[in-house]
């Protein structure tokens, strides 16, 4: 096969996960789905490893392929995997991140040799479990946080297992959006499979192996080219979470140990902090995605991103740590972990390429879910995740409400919350002064409040760096931290950016504000004209 | 304004005109009714006033083909006006009035961001800065029920200290009440008689507070900027008794009055490949071949639309800049590859091929204006495809030694001979157009067996039967004057005038009433706007339903429904399950279903002269011959000439065609005849 062919069959398998993705987008019913676009779609070769994939949201699409090869190392025979069968699995720990994330893979046959694996991830609306969403914040077990769907066949042969889907439809709060979001699943497993499979058509099953072989050998070059051109080096930085919702005030450090040698490079995490009560923990699958993405954006790009990439990268994370978690732990807020491990990186990072890496992002996903019930008690949900700004650059200020990091989610319109659900939306905006102050200014975080409209509403939360600050780089200031506050009666007072279930009454007001991003370079040094516009469209 | 009013005989007049301004040339076609002649004219855009340009054209091609301008009654326009008003940020001094508490959404978009691993993102963009957006004291709820009544407060002498051009206004949930927008209208123009105000419930009523927003601003800013246009263009009647009516291209395939155009521009921003689309539609009806996809390859983009039942596929939203626009437009799906995209090899090897376009300069290689990166069109010139001594006609001479040593360099790093690279180069580009394709039709459930692959624009003939074969569509046209056949489909468009509106309904039969009431006025109102222009109004009917929980709605049409009762929401109710599992295979029929929006399009027909294709030109129709580098290995073709083609004559690929502006290559495997309307039409011959 000559290069060309190589890269025909490349742009063809990126064009399936393209096909895959399209089909998600249209057909799922739920709005965390729809409307956050919590997705994705990935082509995998026929061990497992992830040949393309479709952009959405980065805490997915390095992980699959860890997730797949778990699978086939721990739970299936690939030899009794036939080409009609799905199969499924939400449990983190069979390679999975945290219960709302279903995973669903399929192979690909050709002439009866398995030439790839197609695979789609989906973030239900909700699982099960003590929250709403699924996403409780103080839980201490994972067995609290809803309903663990350990590897298996939910179709065998073509033909539904029944049993599973009725026990799925029995456990969750809206078996009607998370059957409807699964049907889309398989949809587009299916269309992935037709793709390939007609490229196997043209290029045999033999050249099917031979290209994918060679788009990772290529990747993995190009990969080892990047950090060859770093300098060889060790370097070390920390960050912190707040704490884990249950010990409260008891800060969790993530440190990162980033050695650069010739062409590879490891990433030692063992100075992490243990693992904790509450559901901030991530396992080595979560873990994984955030190193392979601080490393793959920090490469500067210029080549396709697939599982070749990981290869020059070595991850040592201990058992036991907050990055590498032991059953049972709960890891509902696993993207907590990976955000805060994404900043740590960067900060290492930082040292080895100083022209290339922006300062803190806001590193939270700020999950705020409303249970609302009418009247009549009719039971509507709705799961929000916020974003703040981005950290500014090391020749550029920071973007204000920039989804960043290992997340990347769309908000949900105004207009159709409060046309489908008794919530009002009483204000969105940017929160001015939110952003680190330095030579280039941190993106603006923001601010958004929800009242009420129904005799009851459940609240639960899950957010944090409302203790410790996004940090500024090279004399930057940080970020703002965040703040969580309930507007009741004409009072404020203040939230807990973990809490469950927090029951609220019509007329209530929740106000979020998140932080911005920090700052990058001394305040000292920026630009006279830009302080001034910054003041003219009251950004600070 | 100035009064635009044609002469009172407008329509009796024999010559009809459709101009179409691009960044380079302005195109026209010229129908004369006397004769049923289409003649093409070209001449350079004045692109500090492109109705200069228009009217120097117009001029000359009257004295080409010989009219007078008083013989000109009707004038199609295409015009990029607006959308390069945009994308040069040449827009006036806009102020934002929303709702208080929301002033930001503008500037926070859906901020879903596209590069995912990109370390030092710009801004989405906005065209309205924050200190130029005022909060509104009011609020209406999601049903149209208010809140907050509207208070002015020291609104108006805030907006005046702002000095503004033009005024946007957009307040939540003003699609289902647009009485606080009028409001505001109203006592802003009591104190700004002149100023542009364009209102979210005028032009968008549409749920999802961010893309209604983002189209009442564009629409603003630019109703400055056209009406200034318009007012060029109408101080330039009457010379010569040149007195057409004129008629503007819209982004969804119709045209529009000027009036129109000056209070809702907004409705020209996506026009400019609607040209192409429309002659792909009225190609459909004369080749009898209702089911076409249409690409349109130039120098730095391919243009893929669908031709379904006749009809172009429109979509309700579209964008330009990363600026969601919320009208209605052709369905287009465009990617960076044309005749200028690069090749080159990236770190580990790999060959690709664009986006990045060498465009006109410096240019490709071969044409010796200093590019020295190889592009596809040099890909064509190493592989024979195309003729050095006959591009443009023979106008242009290409540089073969320029294009042999960028290639040899390819091949180098590829570990390939020149021409296997520049081939490849070829495939490549190929793979990427064809999976542009299958996406288009893949998205809506259709199968390319179904479809004929319709080729235009200047590059598009090279690529058009491999294209096909990559996925399986069996027939390629090759319509008549490829590099202009946008000016031909705006030659032959009709008025049409969308209206929308946004209102969640259970569909069921409780729902029936308050759908009927909308509908009624929705339709009322296209009737009347139509019957302003002067014609009778042809009504269609659709809705954007979803099932509950989805967040994006399938547009379902819905005939030409007048009084719906409870047999035709069965009906509606039918066609969405039907479309949603062609869509996306499956459908949920026990779940509720929405309706979200419901819509009315007015058409408004003008009349279709009969046109007479030209006989062929008198002289032999194969050229010559020339090798050419397909599959690996040089082979002997025949070049044909086009416009010397007759109905007798075979063309077996491997083949070439040539024409002035455009060349086109039959693959081996492919044999194309001369069909209806001039056009060429290329098949595959059954598998062997």
């Amino acid at each position: 096969m000559t290069p060309i062919d190589i890269e025909v069959i490349r742009n063809a398998l990126t064009a399936a996960a393209a096909e895959m993705d399209v089909t998600i987008w249209r057909t799922s019913r739920s709005t965390i789905v729809r409307e956050l676009l919590d997705y994705s779609t990935a082509v995998f070769d026929a061990d497992g490893w992830n040949l393309a994939q479709s952009a959405r949201i980065p805490q997915h699409l390095n992980s699959m392929s860890a997730a797949l090869r778990s699978l086939l190392e721990r739970f299936i025979r690939p030899e009794e995997w036939g080409p009609e069968d799905v199969v499924i699995t939400n449990d983190p720990y069979c390679g999975g991140q945290h219960l709302p994330d279903i995973l669903a893979f399929r192979p690909v046959f050709h002439e009866g040799v398995r030439i790839a694996y197609v695979g789609a991830l989906c973030h239900h609306i909700d699982v099960g479990g003590m929250a709403a969403g699924s996403y409780a914040a103080r839980a201490t077990e994972i067995f609290q946080e809803g309903l663990r769907i350990p590897p298996l066949k939910l179709i065998e042969g073509g033909r539904r297992n029944e049993a599973v889907w009725s026990i799925l439809r029995q456990n969750v709060r809206k078996p009607e959006l998370l059957l409807g979001d699964l049907e889309s699943q398989i949809a587009s497993l299916e269309v992935g499979r037709a793709a390939i499979a007609r490229l196997a058509r043209r290029y045999g099953a033999a050249g099917m192996l031979e290209a994918s072989a060679r788009i990772l050998a290529m990747s993995e070059a190009a990969m080892r080219a990047a950090i060859a051109a770093m300098p060889d080096g060790t370097y070390e930085f920390a960050d912190m979470l707040d704490d884990d919702g249950v010990e409260l005030g008891k800060p969790i450090h993530l440190h990162v140990r980033l050695t650069i040698h010739g062409d590879s490079a490891t990433v030692d995490l063992s100075q992490c902090s243990p693992q904790v009560q509450g559901p901030t923990n991530a396992t080595l699958a979560s873990s994984n995605s955030a190193v392979m993405f601080a490393m793959m954006s920090a490469a500067g790009g210029g080549f396709p991103m697939n599982a070749g990439c990981y290869r020059p990268i070595r991850v040592i994370a201990p058992e036991g740590l907050v990055v590498n978690a032991r059953p049972p732990a709960p890891v509902a807020h696993r993207v907590a972990v990976t955000h805060r491990l994404l900043n740590a990186m960067y900060g290492a990072l930082h040292q080895a390429v100083p022209d290339r890496i922006p300062a803190a992002y806001y590193g939270c996903s700020y999950v705020a879910t409303f249970q609302t019930i009418r009247e009549d008690g009719q039971r509507d949900v709705l799961v929000e995740i916020e974003i703040g700004g981005s950290g500014a650059a090391p020749h550029k200020d920071g973007v204000n409400a920039y989804a960043s990091g290992m997340h990347n989610n769309s908000n949900i319109p105004v207009e159709m919350i409060e046309a489908e659900l008794p919530l009002s939306v009483t204000r969105y905006g940017l929160r001015p002064g939110s952003g680190g102050d330095g030579q280039y200014r941190g993106g603006l975080g923001l601010i958004r409040e929800w009242r009420v409209e129904a005799p009851q509403c459940l609240f639960t939360a899950n957010m944090d760096r409302f203790a410790s600050a996004p940090y500024g780089l090279a004399g930057g200031m940080p970020a703002a931290p965040g703040r969580l506050t309930l507007l009741r009666d004409g009072q404020a007072s203040p939230l807990p950016p973990k809490c469950d279930n927090v029951p609220l009454r019509r007329g209530d007001v929740v106000r979020l504000e998140t932080s911005g991003g920090g700052g990058f370079g001394p305040p000292a040094a920026r630009d006279p004209a830009a302080r001034a516009r910054d003041q003219r469209l009251g950004y600070v | 304004m100035a009064a635009t009013d044609p002469a009172p005989d407008a329509a009796m007049r024999p010559v009809r005109i459709a101009v179409d301004i691009g960044g380079t040339f302005t195109d026209l076609m010229i129908l004369d009714a006397r004769h049923g002649r289409v003649q093409a004219w070209k001449t350079p855009t004045t692109p500090a006033d492109p109705s200069e340009g228009l009217l120097t054209g117009v001029r000359e091609a009257a004295a080409r083909f010989g009219f007078a301008l008083s013989d000109v009654g009707l004038l199609l326009h295409g015009t990029t006006i607006a959308t390069n008003a945009v994308l040069e940020r040449r827009l006036p001094r806009g102020v934002l009035l929303t709702t208080a508490g929301f002033e930001d959404v503008l500037e926070i978009t859906r901020h879903v961001r596209r590069d995912l691993y990109a370390l030092a993102p710009d801004p989405f963009p906005c065209l309205i800065e924050r200190d130029r957006r005022l909060g509104v004291n009011e609020r209406l709820r999601a049903d149209g029920s208010v809140e907050r009544p509207l208070v002015l407060g020291d609104l108006l002498d805030r907006l005046a200290a702002l000095a503004p051009e033009a005024v946007a206004i957009c307040l939540l949930h003003s699609y289902a009440n647009p009485t606080h927008e009028r409001a505001l209208r109203d006592a802003i123009r009591a104190r700004h008689p002149a100023l542009p105000i364009a209102l979210s419930s005028d032009i968008s009523p549409e749920i999802r507070e961010y893309e209604r927003c983002s189209t009442t601003v564009l629409n603003a800013l630019l109703m400055p900027v056209v009406r200034g246009y318009l007012a060029r263009l109408s101080a330039r009647l009457g010379e010569g008794g040149f007195a057409p009516r004129i008629l503007l291209v819209q982004s969804n395939g119709g045209v529009c009055s000027l009036e129109t155009a000056a209070e809702e521009p907004a409705r020209l921003l996506l026009s400019g490949p609607a040209g192409g689309a429309l002659a792909a539609a009225r190609l459909a009806a004369e080749l009898g071949r209702p089911d076409l996809v249409a690409v349109d390859m130039g120098g730095t983009s391919y243009d893929v639309s669908v031709v379904q039942g006749g009809a172009i596929s429109l979509i309700t939203q579209g964008e330009i800049d990363g600026l969601p626009v919320r009208l209605p437009m052709v369905e287009m799906r465009t990617i960076g590859a044309g005749g200028g995209s690069i090749a080159r090899i990236q770190p580990g090897g790999r060959l690709t091929v664009g986006p990045e376009s060498a465009g006109a300069r410096p240019g490709p290689v071969c044409y010796g204006r200093g590019g020295v990166e190889p592009t596809v069109t040099d890909a064509h010139l190493a592989t024979g495809r195309l003729d050095p001594a006959f591009f443009l006609g023979g106008s242009m001479r290409l540089d073969t030694a320029g294009t042999a040593a960028a290639m040899a360099r390819l091949g180098a790093a590829l570990g390939l001979p020149p021409e296997a690279a520049a081939e490849g180069v070829l495939r490549l580009t190929n793979t990427n157009l064809a999976a542009a394709v299958r996406l288009s039709l893949f998205e809506k459930g259709l199968h390319p067996r179904d479809f004929a692959l319709l080729s235009f624009g200047g590059a598009g003939g090279l690529h058009a039967t491999e294209v096909a074969e990559e996925i399986g569509i069996e027939e390629v046209i090759f319509p008549r004057d490829p590099a202009t056949l946008s000016a031909y489909g705006i030659l032959f468009g009709d008025l049409r005038l969308d209206l929308a509106r946004s209102r969640l309904f259970r569909l069921e039969e409780a729902s029936l009433p308050g759908i009927a009431l909308l509908l009624a006025e929705l339709r009322a109102e296209a009737s009347e706007r139509m019957a302003r222009e002067g014609l009778p109004a042809e009504l269609s009917v659709a809705a954007d339903l979803r099932y509950r929980g989805q967040a994006f709605e399938l547009l379902v049409p819905w005939g030409d429904v007048a009084s719906p009762d409870r047999a035709a929401l069965q009906e509606l109710c039918a066609r969405f399950h039907a479309l949603h599992r062609a869509r996306f295979s499956y459908a949920a029929e026990a779940d509720p279903v929405e309706l979200v929006t419901l819509r009315v399009t007015a058409t408004g027909r003008l009349p279709r002269p009969a046109t007479a294709p030209p006989p062929p030109a008198a002289r032999p129709a194969v050229k010559g011959s020339r090798r050419i580098f397909a599959g690996g290995a040089w082979h002997q073709v025949l070049v044909w000439d086009r416009e010397a083609l007759g109905p007798q004559d075979l063309i077996e690929g491997p083949a070439i065609i040539e024409e002035p502006f455009a060349t086109h290559s039959i693959a081996r495997g492919w044999s194309a005849r001369l069909g209806p309307a001039g056009a060429i039409i290329a098949r595959r011959e059954a598998a062997s």
